[in-house]
């Protein structure tokens, strides 16, 4: 079993995107169980792959390609989980705000926190303060995750924490903030809860955005 | 000859909403007709006092021209595209007609319109995009660093290559219809690929566009690029325009001696946050540490003050 689940952990980290499915399958018909196929599998390779990350071994090209071939495997796995298997952590929203069209960071960190056991709600690219707060009206979640690459966005993300908090929605939920341009004291003057300087950072910080 | 200051320059968008109100025009118009574009360029010279005038104010012209569609924006938003014509990776073919695409065209045609105002007085800044940054464009960004991590080699190395001519059609225009500089923008950004990404694959274009075009460029690339300085220097740009994360005296220090920099006022803390004193600190540490132009890092966010980009001309004018 060891084995089996040390192949897959081997797979995600090497970007094995083609081999990912047969073998979360292998170990699927061998009985072991889903919620270690993740963790001790899917997980386990992209705690590595963010460290390899942040020591400057590899970048997005090759996290993004493991957290492709994480997201493959998860996708064969999930279904089989039951809702004690893995109770969502919380519910997180996220977005990149207006004017922007990046999302690979974004998306690299949603897949994190799926694999997280975080409920995660994408609302893409270019998101207006309009479709924003009417997502938080209607979907309630625990954590807004806001996103922007472009220097020249980030006005946007400064006013979409203040108008948030103007209409009173921050009040059970929690606003993290990312991208190469923001940093902590530009998350911090603006008023967000939290920043993740990268996506293992991120997904750690909403474990703490969550209390845990 | 090092003369009593440095230039104050912009080879990229100093344009915000101060400049546009007090000089009359507005996106999308500086991006669609040739005299909007140029009288807007201009007014970074004459109201803020750049000593450059920098006519580009998207990253777009070239990609429209190959065929993206590009939605201009408005007052408030950047042009941008949602829509990516090779994300199969097909065959670009590049149109015979590049260089008379309305994009192109205005361009250009902005570019002459400067030559007759200010040419001799303020030096006129071309902008052309990269074949890297141009695969972004016609891939869609996430798709093509996607095949980097895959390693799709042959995949990656033929797209650039079939979007260098453009880059050198583009580039070789701009000089013909009256720019004294073009600046290069390739967006193998620090902190995304890696310095090895860097080298196999763009290096050698780069290397290829440098000893074909004539005339100075100025190579822009964003994010940390301390650990890759030394190969935009071998690739044989003559200046770089360089963000605030890279230290302007570790800059200095490892290719100053070989190439023209360029920067680095930082814009989300500085210039768009911080106050006229914080920005005259940034240039005044800039000039010392040796930096040879002194400007933003980057194209500037579009809520910034007039009043700190005026800080940045302050600093320069008490000289070195």
């Amino acid at each position: 079993m060891k084995e089996l689940l040390n192949t897959i952990k081997e797979a995600v980290i090497n970007r094995k995107r083609k081999e990912i499915e047969g073998l979360v399958d292998d170990a699927i018909e061998a009985g072991i169980e889903p919620g270690l196929i993740i963790n001790e599998g899917l997980i386990a390779a992209m705690d590595v792959v963010g460290a390899q990350f942040s020591a400057d071994d590899i970048f997005v090209p090759e996290m993004l390609a493991s957290a492709l071939t994480m997201k493959l495997g998860l996708a064969k796995v999930k279904p089989l989980l039951t809702s004690e298997d893995q109770p969502s952590r919380g519910t997180i929203l996220m977005g990149t705000v207006r004017g922007d069209m990046h999302d690979i960071g974004k998306n690299i960190v949603n897949m994190m926190l799926e694999g997280a056991g975080f409920t995660v709600v994408d609302l893409g690219v270019d998101l207006t303060l309009e479709q924003l707060l009417e997502e938080i009206e209607n979907l309630k979640p625990d954590i807004l995750g806001l996103s922007a690459l472009l220097t020249i966005t980030l006005p946007e993300m400064e006013r979409a924490v203040q108008e948030i908090g103007d209409k009173g929605l921050r009040k059970n939920m929690k606003i993290m903030v990312g991208g190469a341009p923001v940093s902590k004291t530009f998350a911090k003057e603006i008023g967000a809860d939290g920043h993740g300087a990268d996506a293992a950072e991120a997904v750690a910080l909403a474990k703490r955005l969550m209390g845990e | 000859m090092k003369g009593e200051r440095p230039p104050v320059g912009n080879p990229t968008s100093i344009v915000c909403h101060d400049l546009m109100d007090l000089c009359g025009i507005s996106f999308p118009e500086a991006h669609l007709n040739a005299e909007a574009m140029a009288e807007l360029a201009l007014a970074g010279h004459e109201i803020i006092g750049f000593d450059t005038v920098m006519p580009e104010y998207s990253v777009d012209q070239e990609a429209a021209a190959l065929g993206c569609n590009v939605d201009w924006g408005n007052r408030d938003r950047m042009p941008d595209s949602r829509h990516f014509p090779h994300e199969d990776f097909s065959d670009v073919i590049f149109p015979e007609d590049f260089l008379e695409k309305p994009s192109m065209r205005v361009l250009l045609d902005a570019l002459s319109i400067l030559r007759r105002h200010v040419g001799g007085k303020a030096a006129i800044i071309g902008k052309v995009m990269g074949p890297w940054t141009l695969s972004y464009h016609m891939a869609g960004t996430q798709n093509f660093l996607l095949q980097i991590g895959i390693e799709e080699k042959e995949i990656v190395h033929r797209m650039i290559r079939q979007l260098m001519p453009a880059t050198l059609a583009s580039a070789r225009a701009q000089f013909q219809a009256g720019a004294d500089i073009v600046v290069l923008a390739d967006h193998a950004t620090g902190n995304l690929v890696s310095p090895r990404h860097y080298e196999e694959f763009l290096l050698p274009i780069h290397q290829e566009l440098t000893s074909a075009i004539e005339g100075p460029l100025i190579l822009h690339v964003c994010g940390n690029c301390t650990d890759r300085l030394e190969m935009f220097a071998d690739a044989g740009f003559d200046g770089y325009h360089f963000e605030w994360q890279v230290d302007a005296k570790t800059a200095v220090e490892k290719i100053g001696h070989r190439m023209c920099l360029v920067g680095n006022i930082n814009n989300p803390e500085v210039l768009y946050q911080g106050t006229p004193d914080d920005v005259y600190k940034q240039a005044r540490y800039a000039i010392e540490a040796g930096v040879d132009i002194i400007g933003p890092e980057c194209a500037i966010p579009l809520a910034t003050p007039i009043e700190n980009l005026k800080a940045i001309v302050s600093a320069v004018h008490e000289g070195y």
